[in-house]
């Protein structure tokens, strides 16, 4: 037999037999299995009353005989719902009602009693024979409207239908309106067939559609008044460039921008939403470029931390600027002295804000490109002419700059031709 | 009963016994036990006492419980297997249930005499005894057997519970829809927190005799012969398709033709069992062809494969109206609005039938089709062949060993005071 087939008829036991006899106990010695502590005790094939019964009917079953005088165990579960009772003359005193004759009532009471106040249950062993068919509410309605009754004439509380708040009682009350307007309404929403539910679905799933585009819309509007504000409150002289009729341009565009960056949506079916262009508002935000927070928390820090760019500028912008910086010959982590921190940061604030506004203007131009096209297909034979104060095509000349010149661009493009 | 306070898993076994009569058999044994102690017919075969003993019947007549000792109005009744497929002359089969309640007391007395002598072999005032009942039985009926159990046989405590609820219970639920697909037809019952509602239940004939005759036509229709199996002496090894060749047993005279008919029922049943075959979705003829075929030798001899026919057999359970799902249906809309979602939330299903090959299958497929969409269906069976068949009387062996409800027996000395009137309100 190979080595490998005889491991597999033994590999149960992995280790090797031992060298040296360990068998040092008493284990063969022993002559009876010892498994407990304490000696056995006997069970008894007894009788036993329950005292869950009222009748004291003697039952047998199995015990030990240590447990000879000990009640029932299972009688504790016997738990019985509190149904309010009331006499002859408190029927006829309190309770009368048009709808409910006495027979009627003590019917429900009986019910109550039985099922536990199981109202489905109730309202299915009802005897329809003799009193007529009543809703589940019907039943609820009668059942609690006794309960707070005589709750109020008679002083023991009944568990089920009243509490004590502050030593004072308090009814529960049963809306049987309410309830029975849920019961419809529930009914209802069961009975729906299948085309119904095909066609609420699809509503649903339009609304949902309408929702998104409907804050896509807010979200565009917004990243364009932050833009204009941002231009508009840059510490560039800006602001006397910016013309109204421009106004409408950048603001698409800008729009387009952010769209673009966060989440790359199809160019088609943005430029085919974009058309109708809102009237912005201007609205003053207080921002500029790149936010460096100021406070940091208590404690001694390094100068540089305020140097670091806040976790909100993202990965894509923080290459550009890094790519600008080196352009322009400046270290990325100059020596933080306090005017340096000052200046750098100011610096990169103002080159963010550059970039998004060359990205603008990119984009208009290919708007403006496309668009020429789109009307020289539509049109053939003419030729769209754009004014050359409108059409910019220098954009690789820019990176060098100053950035009040850049930002100057972007508000007048006429601009931009007479400083090149 | 043990543990720290004197509670086992909660249960207490008190002796009881617990008994399913059904269309097609009794289900008895002792509660706490997990398959009934022994499952009879639920016919019993009566013939004159002075029979010509069989020459193969050496079995002493144990089994045979001897009445009217009177000369001249001499019967005997013959339960169970052994005794009933024995060729008698004149023995006529009879059944004690009708409309799934007991309707012969004088019959169903003789099948308790036997369960109490030769199944429990115990007295039966020592053990008291748990029966089930179907949703719709009479008042009349049920106070029949309290009477018949406590002054007969002296049992000292009585429960009747509906079958549905005990299924519910067998399945480890106290709110269920339960369908019972069983012998003589199908149910479905919904059942809250224990109780069955009884308004809401909605049944069908539908059932397995059903099914039995549809094979017998079906058989027919094919010209196969279905020869009853006592009838055959020896039969030859013959190839497939081809003309049987057996010879015949010489048979005492004067069969009656119900036990003719009973004998042939159960190999119809027989057939039922080794081919019939429930598709997931209506007959179609081609994908019922791509299944393969299930051999079956009939008792002649004559062998041959069913292919497409096992699933054109069974497609009648499965009828628009009276089929299992347009029972649950009709028995769900019945219920009130609250109890609905619970309700469609856990389908049971249970009975000798819903063993038949993909039954369970089709029924949760044409619920899913059926039920309002707003409600989470879930239809649930016993993974076991025993435990569906057996639900009933597994959810009463389980109730009847439960500690906390040893209260709920109604005692002889209830009986003595309260008469059977109690009946209607101690056993919902």
């Amino acid at each position: 037999m190979h080595r490998e087939v005889f491991a597999l008829l033994y590999n149960d036991n992995k280790e090797l037999p031992p060298l040296l006899p360990t068998d040092t106990g008493k284990a063969y010695k022993q002559t009876k299995a010892k498994l407990g502590m304490r000696k056995v005790r006997k069970w008894v094939w007894a009788p036993f009353t329950n005292p869950a019964r009222k009748d004291n009917a003697v039952f047998h079953h199995w015990k030990r005989v240590s447990d000879e005088s000990k009640e029932y165990p299972f009688a504790q579960f016997n738990k019985l719902v509190s149904i309010p009772s009331y006499s002859e003359s408190e029927y006829n005193q309190y309770l009368k009602s048009e709808d409910w004759s006495q027979a009627e009532t003590d019917h429900l009471m009986d019910l109550c009693q039985r099922f536990d106040l199981r109202f489905i249950v109730i309202h299915d062993r009802w005897d329809r024979a003799a009193f007529r068919d009543r809703s589940v509410e019907d039943l609820k309605e009668r059942y609690y409207g006794i309960c707070a009754t005589l709750s109020k004439v008679k002083t023991n509380p009944w568990s089920n239908s009243v509490t004590m708040v502050n030593g004072e009682k308090r009814t529960y009350h049963y809306d049987a309106e309410h309830e029975r307007k849920r019961k419809e309404q529930l009914r209802r929403l069961f009975d729906r067939t299948q085309e119904q539910i095909d066609e609420e679905q699809m509503l649903l799933t339009e609304l949902k559609k309408i929702e998104a585009r409907k804050r896509e819309r807010e979200r565009k509007t917004q990243d364009l008044q932050k833009l204009i504000s941002r231009a508009d409150s840059g510490s560039t002289p800006l602001v006397q460039a910016t013309n109204n009729e421009g106004s409408a341009t950048p603001a698409n565009v800008a729009a387009n921008i952010a769209r673009r960056h966060d989440r790359k949506i199809h160019k088609k079916k943005l430029t085919s939403q974009q058309r109708p262009i809102r009237a912005v508002e201007t609205v003053t935000v207080e921002w500029s470029g790149i936010k460096f927070p100021e406070a940091r928390g208590t404690g001694v820090w390094l100068r540089s931390q305020r140097m670091k760019l806040p976790p909100g500028v993202g990965q894509r912008k923080t290459k550009a600027i890094e790519q600008e910086l080196r352009l322009m010959n400046i270290d990325v982590a100059p020596m933080p002295t306090e005017a340096i921190c000052k200046g750098f940061n100011e610096l990169r604030s103002d080159l963010a804000l550059v970039l998004d506004l060359k990205n603008a203007l990119d984009s208009c131009e290919y708007e403006l490109q496309a668009l020429r096209h789109q009307y020289e297909a539509l049109n053939p034979g003419k030729t769209l002419t754009i004014p050359s104060s409108i059409c910019s095509t220098h954009t690789d000349n820019e990176a060098k700059p100053a950035v009040g010149e850049i930002i100057d661009v972007v508000g007048s493009p006429s601009a931009l031709n007479a400083t090149i | 009963m043990s543990g720290p306070n004197g509670m086992l898993y909660g249960g207490d076994e008190i002796g009881a016994l617990v008994f399913d009569p059904g269309h097609h058999s009794l289900r008895v044994g002792y509660a706490q036990e997990d398959t009934p102690k022994a499952d009879i017919p639920a016919v019993i075969g009566v013939g004159p006492a002075t029979h010509i003993p069989e020459p193969e019947e050496k079995v002493p007549d144990g089994n045979i419980t001897q009445s009217g000792s009177k000369a001249g109005n001499e019967l005997r009744h013959y339960i169970d297997v052994t005794e009933l497929h024995v060729p008698r002359p004149h023995m006529e089969i009879q059944s004690y249930m009708k409309d799934g309640q007991v309707d012969n007391w004088d019959l169903f007395e003789r099948m308790l005499d036997y369960c109490y002598s030769k199944v429990i072999r115990s007295p039966s005032e020592h053990h008291p005894a748990l029966f089930t009942e179907a949703v719709w039985t009479t008042r009349p009926a049920r106070e029949k057997l309290a009477e018949l159990l406590f002054e007969k046989y002296q049992a000292p405590a009585f429960f009747l519970v509906k079958s549905a609820v005990l299924a519910a219970f067998a399945n480890g639920k106290s709110t269920a829809l339960v369908v019972d697909a069983g012998a003589s037809q199908t149910s479905a019952v919904p059942v809250v927190d224990g109780y069955a509602l009884v308004s809401a239940a909605a049944r069908s004939p539908l059932g397995g005799d059903h099914l039995a005759m549809q094979a017998k036509h079906m058989l027919a229709n094919m010209h196969i012969q279905m020869l009853p199996i006592y009838s055959i002496q020896s039969k030859e090894v013959i190839r497939e398709r081809e003309r049987g060749r057996y010879t015949l047993k010489t048979l005492p005279a004067g069969l009656t033709h119900s036990w003719q008919q009973y004998m042939l029922k159960r190999q119809y049943e027989d057939f039922c069992h080794c081919i019939a075959q429930i598709s997931e979705s209506p007959y179609d003829e081609r994908t019922a062809a791509s299944v393969p075929g299930v051999h079956y030798e009939f008792p002649g001899g004559y062998h041959q494969d069913f292919g497409p026919e096992r699933f054109k057999l069974t497609e009648c359970l499965f009828e628009q109206t009276l089929g299992a799902a347009h029972l649950v249906c009709a028995a769900a809309g019945a219920c009130d609005a609250d109890a609905r979602p619970a309700l469609w939330g856990s389908v049971v299903a249970c009975g000798g039938l819903a063993n038949t090959g993909g039954w369970v299958e089709r029924l949760a497929k044409e619920l899913a089709a059926r039920a309002p969409s707003s409600h989470r269906l879930k239809s649930h069976a016993a993974p076991n062949a025993i435990e569906r068949r057996f639900a009933a009387w597994i959810g009463g062996s389980i109730l009847a060993s439960i500690g906390s409800f040893q209260q709920m027996w109604i005692s002889s000395q209830e009986y003595d005071e309260g008469g059977k009137g109690q009946l209607e309100r101690k056993c919902p």
